[in-house]
């Protein structure tokens, strides 16, 4: 009673109990609450990702991030080796296909199996497995078909002929026409992949259960998976590749979409590593003594132009438009060394990608000419539509005010118009609404079958995403040939042909390509950023 | 009491009605495509028709929306897009945890309400008075996504006494006292406007109280001053706190899912907004009907307890 009395009587003492009344409170919970130290002696390596993942089921999953789990729980035949070092592209390398041959057509794969492998339940791995995956697939008789995986998986399947059993480690896949990227769409992902999941674990949960219960041949098991939460993976003690044998015990992913908060769970040693922290945090992330990692992914940002408005049906005036971007200046000054400028369609760490290739310079005086001689000498006004992102897209409302600018340069007066992710790919979907110029979105995959998507007459909408409805067939004859060509410089040359066809039209202005971001705490030590948007985590150590 | 129960109960027939109908239309009005999401961008447009037709979304919204009560009423809310499961369970998976953050919250938002009231209100004019006056302005004000963060770069971060994020340790969850930690700093910045809103309104009402005569007797009396604000007063100004309390549920819930968000607290928020980036509707319409249902039940109890309080108003 006497301290509440005390606290009746007004004076300095008084004030100061009271403010530091919930700071005391505080402080006295933490003391009381201090957690039991739990020694636990395996390696626990958690990392703060952009969202929760998915459904963990590889033939329909369609998230980029869900891949920094799938990556590491399923295998196909072949893979994209993530650990390789300073390439654009990672290589192919086999995976539960331990070599392979070509028919001389190019259109029948014959891959012999990796034999003693098991799935994560001890299903051993075989023909009959391999089987099983393609039915479900691919098959709609099959018990366990999955009708989702059909349009999901037409990226890879689309010239597939037939597949059948050899014996119990060769299976054979017939192609309609020879496909330059066979290989390389079977190991990328992204968008679905042809992995393997264990039959047993199928038939036990079910074609819907798996997303829940994902059990692959990969160097990390599923452990845990609480929905909107974490997914806990552990190392797969019998996993055959020692390259990728996994260095932690645990792996565990969460989901934290609020970036502030993943970076203080980062600097509190709550996680030990995130993904995409903000461009403004990274200064600052180092100077408290955080490793960062980031290099460029698979992607472009290029701004799709709306050849259905009057002024842009004249080349003079979107090539105009092109020249009036700063592209240098906008990764250096805006994107503040977190994007490199990108030149040409072909993205970088896709087929085709050249270091050296140039489309527009950066030329307002000239742009200003080109408008004039167009029949704009005092420009015109439009409008851009833009989104402000998914997960690992950051603040790209800011591009849009940039190129506002330096539309206003040269007297294109665009207003801005903002939506959210979801809306904004339905209108994509939709094509470019009158009145507006421009849309942009990242794009780009280590193959360049999202230039099917987006850049062919085929995909015109609401057929695909030629939203700016570039009316150019040489564009299908092109890709058809660059898939079916022979071999990879055979594609290549189709590639750089097309290219160069969409930098004369002036088709879509190519802005940057975004260095996707890593920081860690300096006791994490060996990961290796990939040029595409998931990463191998089995080479990371934590001292 | 069990007439106005019943009529109470009744009554919010109506309003979740009202709800379930709005939720379901503004999604339909939201451009967008479940059926496209489903497929994936790669699909061809008469695959997305041929599952529009399977999922029934080329029918009448009105007929749509009946076929969905339908289900509804046997606890089928649909399958979640992104996740593969049940939407009933990724609700009944979260809600736990939002309770929890709700609960702890309500409780600080009574203890602290009351409290910072019959301090400043039982002691009209002084320098407390005035400063409790002025916390709870700022209080009132603070936005709790902004609150959140600076909570935590200070406790989280700088002073380490609480976490940073989620409900339990990840690697190696402690039971309770990991959970208690772990609230803390959420439960606060949830609980902190409505807590300002209940301290100000009570303290009104306190303030009104102590000029009343009984109050003037019991000084005369000689009743020490403890005993007349804590006892005497505070007795009187319970139906008004009772009152503005049952409101606060509703805020407390809104908060919640901003607190939610900035702490990764796995509740129902921080799935339905992580529903929204994913455009996974079924969870949204979900994940919206079950707050407005905790929304209206919340108010129904407050509403409930405050009539037993008041014998005026117990009918």
């Amino acid at each position: 009673m006497s301290s509440i009395s005390s606290l009746l009587k007004p004076s300095v003492t008084m004030r100061r109990t009271l403010s530091g009344l919930m700071i005391g409170a505080m402080m006295t919970a933490a003391t009381v609450l201090t957690p039991m130290s739990r020694a636990s002696a395996d390696t626990v390596l958690t990392i703060g990702i952009e969202a929760d993942l998915a459904k963990l089921d590889p033939h329909i999953s369609g998230t980029w991030n869900t891949f920094k789990a799938l990556s590491h729980i399923y295998e196909g035949f072949v893979a994209e080796d993530l650990l390789a070092q300073g390439v654009s592209t990672p290589p192919i390398v086999p995976a539960l296909a331990e070599s392979w041959t070509v028919s001389d057509d190019a259109k029948t794969y014959t891959f012999k199996l990796r034999q003693g492998v098991q799935f994560h339940d001890g299903t051993p791995w075989n023909a009959a497995a391999a089987k099983f995956n393609m039915d479900r697939m691919l098959d709609s008789k099959f018990k366990y078909f999955q009708p989702g995986a059909v349009p999901m998986l037409q990226w890879v399947w689309g010239d597939l002929d037939s597949y059948k059993v050899i014996d119990d480690y060769t299976v054979e896949i017939k192609l309609k026409q020879p496909n330059s990227e066979f290989l390389r769409r079977l190991a990328a992902g992204g968008s679905g992949t042809p992995r393997m999941i264990s039959p047993a674990a199928i038939e036990k949960f079910g074609n819907d259960g798996i997303g829940q219960n994902a059990v692959g041949t990969g160097p990390f098991m599923l452990t845990e998976r609480v929905v909107g939460e974490k997914t806990v993976l552990s190392k797969n003690p019998n996993y055959w590749d020692p390259k990728r044998a996994p260095k932690v015990d645990r792996l565990i992913l969460r989901g934290i979409p609020e970036v502030s908060t993943r970076e203080l769970a980062l600097m509190s040693g709550e996680v030990d590593m995130i993904a995409t922290p903000s461009p403004d945090s990274i200064d600052y992330l180092e100077a408290q003594g955080l490793t960062i990692v980031k290099g460029p992914v698979a992607t472009i940002y290029p701004i799709w132009l709306n050849f259905k408005e009057k002024p842009l049906q004249d080349v003079r005036v979107r090539k105009a438009m092109a020249m009036a971007i700063d592209r240098e200046g906008m990764t250096k000054f805006l994107r503040r060394g977190t994007a490199v400028p990108a030149y040409g369609i072909l993205n970088f760490g896709g087929p085709g990608w050249d270091a050296d290739y140039r489309d527009w310079p950066f030329d307002p005086e000239g742009a200003k000419k080109l408008l004039a001689e167009a029949g704009y000498p005092n420009g015109f006004e439009t409008r851009l539509d833009w989104t402000m992102g998914g997960g690992g897209d950051v603040n790209t409302r800011a591009d849009a005010e940039w190129l506002q600018r330096d539309f206003a340069r040269i007297g294109i007066k665009a207003s801005i118009e903002t939506f959210d992710n979801g809306t904004y790919w339905d209108m994509m979907a939709k094509g470019i609404r009158e009145g507006s110029c421009c849309m942009q979105v990242s794009w780009g995959e280590t193959g360049f079958y999202w230039l099917d998507l987006v850049v062919s007459k085929a995909a015109t909408p609401p057929n695909g995403f030629n939203s700016g409805y570039y009316d150019n067939p040489k564009m299908d004859e092109l890709l058809a040939q660059a898939r079916s060509a022979p071999n990879e410089e055979g594609m290549v040359a189709k590639l750089h042909e097309l290219r160069d066809a969409v930098t004369a039209d002036v088709a879509f202005i190519p802005v940057y390509t975004p260095l996707q971001v890593y920081a860690m705490r300096p006791n994490v030590k060996g990961f290796v950023l990939a040029p595409q948007h998931w990463a191998d985590f089995t080479s990371i150590t934590k001292e | 009491m069990a007439k106005l129960i019943l009529r109470r109960l009744f009554g919010t027939l109506p309003v979740l009605l009202g709800v379930s109908f709005v939720v379901f239309v503004a999604l339909q009005l939201v451009p967008g495509d479940v059926a496209r999401t489903i497929l994936g961008y790669n699909a061809t447009e008469e695959r997305v028709a041929a599952l529009r037709a399977i999922l029934g979304l080329d029918r009448p919204i009105l007929v749509q929306y009946v076929t969905w009560l339908g289900n509804l009423a046997r606890g089928d809310l649909g399958q979640s897009v992104a996740l593969g499961v049940p939407v009933l369970t990724v609700i009944l998976d979260k809600i736990g945890a939002s309770l929890i953050l709700m609960g702890a919250s309500f409780a600080l938002v009574l203890v602290f309400g009351l409290l910072l009231a019959a301090l400043s209100g039982g002691h009209h004019r002084s320098p407390l008075d005035r400063m409790i006056v002025l916390l709870t302005l700022v209080f009132a004000s603070v936005p709790p996504f902004w609150l959140g963060i600076v909570l935590l770069y200070l406790f989280g971060l700088q002073f380490r006494l609480f976490p940073i994020s989620g409900m339990y340790d990840m690697a190696n969850p402690g039971g309770l006292p990991d959970l208690l930690r772990h609230l803390v700093l959420p439960a606060v910045t949830t609980a902190v406007s409505s807590l300002a809103v209940v301290a100000r309104v009570t303290r009104g009402r306190m303030i009104d109280v102590m000029n009343q005569p009984y109050i003037m007797t019991a000084k005369a009396r000689g009743l020490s001053r403890p005993r007349i604000v804590y006892v005497e007063a505070v007795r009187n100004v319970l139906p008004t706190y009772v009152g503005i309390s049952g409101l606060q549920i509703g805020y407390l819930f809104g908060s919640a899912i901003f607190s939610e968000i900035v702490f990764n607290w796995p509740g129902i928020g921080l799935q339905l907004y992580q529903a929204i980036i994913q455009r996974d509707f079924p969870v949204v319409q979900g994940a919206v009907l079950a707050i407005a249902a905790v929304f209206v039940f919340g108010n129904l109890i407050a509403d409930l307890i405050a009539a037993a309080l008041d014998p005026k108003r117990a009918t």
